[in-house]
């Protein structure tokens, strides 16, 4: 064995050296992360976000203050494209990271769907925060009277309960009619999620805010 | 020859007779009743042998006392005399005996007490009727009640033989009952009585209880016996009365063998009924006749033993059986006994004057002093420092959520360089002062001065370790160094060391140094301008 062994290594050593000239394995390919353009054979990406008609008049006179970090800081394309009602987004060359296009859109997603723009900016520049969206009736069936009420609970008198579940968790509440949209991390999601919960549920105002309290200083002693 | 008793009667009636003289008190009336009593109660002193008077005592003595003084004469003279009636009824023979005189004399006395009857009998229902405490009455009574004695007698005498028998009721009967019970009871001496004699006596005791009957039977003997001095068989009956009843002794009545029949008499003494039992007793009395002085001791001795045997026997009274409850012993028992037990409770303090005034002297001194024992409330200690709370905000909130993550995200990576987190400035502020104060304390009080504290504004920071300038509240910051390094390094570009540079960057390095001396050599005041200028031009 010791002799076939020393063959084989032989022959390999015969076989390495005898052959430069013939075909030399290519070395290790080494790429490079592709740019957003060059993606998809070298279409360009883009993304279409609707507009609702509610959100028309805040994008035309919020449109700077969208279109300049993404322009800017993202490097994406933006524009609105009037006759669909649709703001488009689209790679450009030097575009650094495929997901900033997936940040611009929810960017601007978060903006339609009722989020001031400092609270949307968030989104750009942190990758942990999420929307969430759900719906009084996923909650609990109301109808007529019982829905304006939860609607009047969830807000509180000025928005005042809103606000305080906001500040309390970090995050962001929007409440549109029946939906509601959470814009936070995972974890502040979810409480903000169960204090609305629990007041569409019917329990009172004071009942959440004592349980903010505890959660909100949980969460101070974190860190 | 007048009588004692004659003479008495002569002067009571000569006092008087008149109803209404009585009624006012007089002394010469009283004096008058009080000597005739005397007399009187000196005629009956031979018959009557138990009373401890030798004379009716007077002078000095109260109506009551004197009275007592008859009764206490003419009561056992009254059953002595009604046994002998007794008697001369059973055997009117021997009436027949006495002397003439004597039934002479009787008969005159009846007939005096019977005309006396009349007379004072209505006076005497009036006595009766008035309060024996009234002195008036007094005296009255003293004279009259000796006749009534006699007056019942009489009274009685002549109504009642007749009226009381009936088909129920036989004297004679009850005659013999009672003498048995007499013998049964007293044992007294037979051998000097005669058959008839002793069943009088024994008669006498128990009749003076039975009905009038007996009474007058014997009052009708009592009555002629008193005329009867003389006679031996009185004489003779009265020793024996004597004998029988002197005689008499405890154990008569209280021996071991006769008490029970003693008892029993006593129940059946009501119910009239015969007793079987008199045969042992007359054997018992005879017996105890013969015993001598030293086995009469014996017996006294013998009867003491079984008396204490017995009380041995018998339940203990309460008081020797040690705990005892209230359920245990009678009703009100521990209140005749003597107690003695130890009062655990402090006697309630007596309120005097001049406790009351040692308080009040000491509520005085407290309330000048000030020093009233109030209740203070003892301070709790905080387990742990107070945490900063944070309030629910419910106004919008004015930073944007990206500035929030921001600021959470520059204090989880740097936390030197991170804004304060106090909601408020004027928050900020307090804090300030209040550290500042705490600094200033703390250097008077400690020994190792600490110095100031790191105050995040645009202060200057030394590149100092942190250790060096600790403070007493330390803040979130590492023993590393307070600059970071970039911050340190005031050179610009790329830094290479000695052994990393070509030869064209130390060329260079030595072209930059020249350059900078040579600049710094021309701004020197130019002093032997002369002398440079040679060197310099030697030099090029």
């Amino acid at each position: 064995m010791s002799i076939e062994a020393s063959a084989t290594m032989e022959i390999e050593t015969v076989s390495s050296e005898p052959k430069p000239e013939s075909n030399p394995l290519p070395p290790k390919p080494k790429f490079e992360p592709l740019k957003a353009h060059e993606m998809s054979d070298g279409r360009v990406q883009f993304r279409k976000v609707s507009v609702p008609p509610h959100r028309y008049s805040p994008l035309k006179k919020y449109w700077m203050d969208i279109y300049t970090p993404i322009y800017e800081h993202m490097k994406i394309d933006i524009r609105m494209n009037l006759k669909a009602r649709k703001v488009e987004l689209k790679t450009r060359q030097d575009t650094p990271d495929i997901s900033n296009l997936q940040k611009c859109a929810d960017f601007v997603q978060a903006f339609m769907l009722g989020f001031d723009v400092p609270d949307a900016i968030a989104l750009l520049r942190l990758d942990e925060l999420y929307v969430e969206s759900f719906e009084i009736k996923d909650v609990k069936t109301l109808r007529g009277e019982h829905l304006s009420r939860a609607i009047g609970r969830l807000s509180g008198k000025g928005g005042k309960t809103k606000f305080a579940i906001e500040n309390a968790t970090k995050t962001r509440i929007v409440i549109a009619d029946t939906k509601i949209h959470m814009l936070g991390s995972f974890a502040n999601i979810k409480i903000a999620r169960d204090s609305l919960c629990s007041l569409i549920l019917g329990s009172p105002a004071g009942k959440v805010y004592s349980k903010l309290r505890q959660v909100s200083a949980r969460l101070a002693e974190r860190f | 020859m007048v009588t004692p008793v004659e003479a008495a009667v002569e002067s009571l009636r000569q006092i008087s007779t008149e109803p209404p003289v009585w009624l006012v008190p007089k002394q010469e009336l009283s004096q008058a009743v009080r000597a005739a009593s005397k007399l009187l109660f000196a005629s009956l002193k031979p018959h009557c042998t138990k009373s401890p008077f030798d004379e009716l005592l007077i002078e000095g003595f109260d109506a009551e006392q004197i009275w007592q003084q008859i009764d206490l004469q003419s009561q056992p003279l009254l059953s002595s005399l009604r046994r002998e009636v007794k008697k001369f009824e059973k055997h009117p023979e021997e009436i027949s005996k006495l002397k003439v005189d004597v039934e002479g004399g009787k008969k005159k006395v009846l007939e005096e007490i019977e005309t006396e009857n009349v007379v004072v009998n209505d006076d005497d229902d009036e006595d009766d009727d008035i309060d024996m405490d009234e002195e008036d009455e007094d005296e009255e009574e003293e004279g009259e009640e000796k006749e009534k004695g006699r007056e019942e007698e009489s009274e009685n005498e002549g109504e009642e033989k007749g009226g009381i028998e009936d088909k129920f009721l036989k004297i004679k009967e009850l005659q013999e009952y009672l003498e048995e019970d007499e013998a049964r009871e007293f044992g007294t001496n037979k051998k000097k009585r005669k058959a008839e004699t002793k069943k009088h006596e024994e008669d006498t005791e128990d009749e003076e209880e039975e009905g009038d009957d007996e009474e007058n039977e014997d009052d009708t003997d009592e009555a002629e016996e008193e005329e009867e001095d003389e006679l031996g068989l009185f004489g003779g009956d009265d020793e024996s009365d004597e004998d029988d009843l002197g005689n008499a002794r405890y154990e008569d009545f209280f021996s071991r063998k006769k008490s029970k029949d003693s008892e029993d008499k006593a129940k059946y003494r009501d119910m009239l009924e015969e007793d079987s039992g008199s045969d042992d007793e007359h054997v018992d009395k005879k017996r105890k006749d013969g015993l001598s002085k030293h086995e009469k001791e014996l017996d006294e001795l013998r009867s003491k033993i079984e008396q204490m045997e017995k009380a041995n026997l018998d339940p203990k009274v309460w008081t020797m059986r040690g705990e005892v409850t209230a359920a245990q012993r009678q009703k009100n028992s521990a209140l005749e006994v003597d107690l003695d037990f130890e009062h655990n409770v402090r006697p309630a303090p007596v309120i005097t004057e001049e406790v009351t005034a040692s308080l009040e002297d000491l509520i005085k001194t407290r309330i000048s002093e000030g020093l009233f024992d109030d209740v203070q409330k003892a301070p709790t200690l905080s387990s742990k420092a107070p945490r900063e709370v944070k309030e629910l905000d419910d106004n919008k909130s004015k930073k944007g959520l990206a500035e929030i993550y921001e600021e959470e995200f520059v204090q989880k990576t740097d936390p030197a360089s991170a804004p304060l987190t106090f909601s408020d400035e004027l928050k900020k502020e307090a804090s300030m002062l209040f550290k500042k104060l705490c600094l200033k304390l703390d250097a008077l009080s400690h020994f190792h001065f600490t110095p100031k504290p790191v105050v995040e504004d645009m202060s200057i920071q030394t590149n100092v370790p942190a250790l060096a300038m600790e403070e007493i509240a330390p803040m979130a910051v590492s023993d590393a160094a307070m600059l970071a390094p970039e911050e340190v390094f005031s050179g610009k570009g790329d830094i290479k060391e000695e052994a990393e540079m070509t030869k064209a960057d130390r060329k260079k390095r030595r072209a930059n140094k020249k350059r900078k001396f040579k600049a710094k050599a021309a701004k020197r005041p130019r002093a032997n301008t002369s002398v440079r200028n040679s060197d310099e031009g030697s030099k090029v």
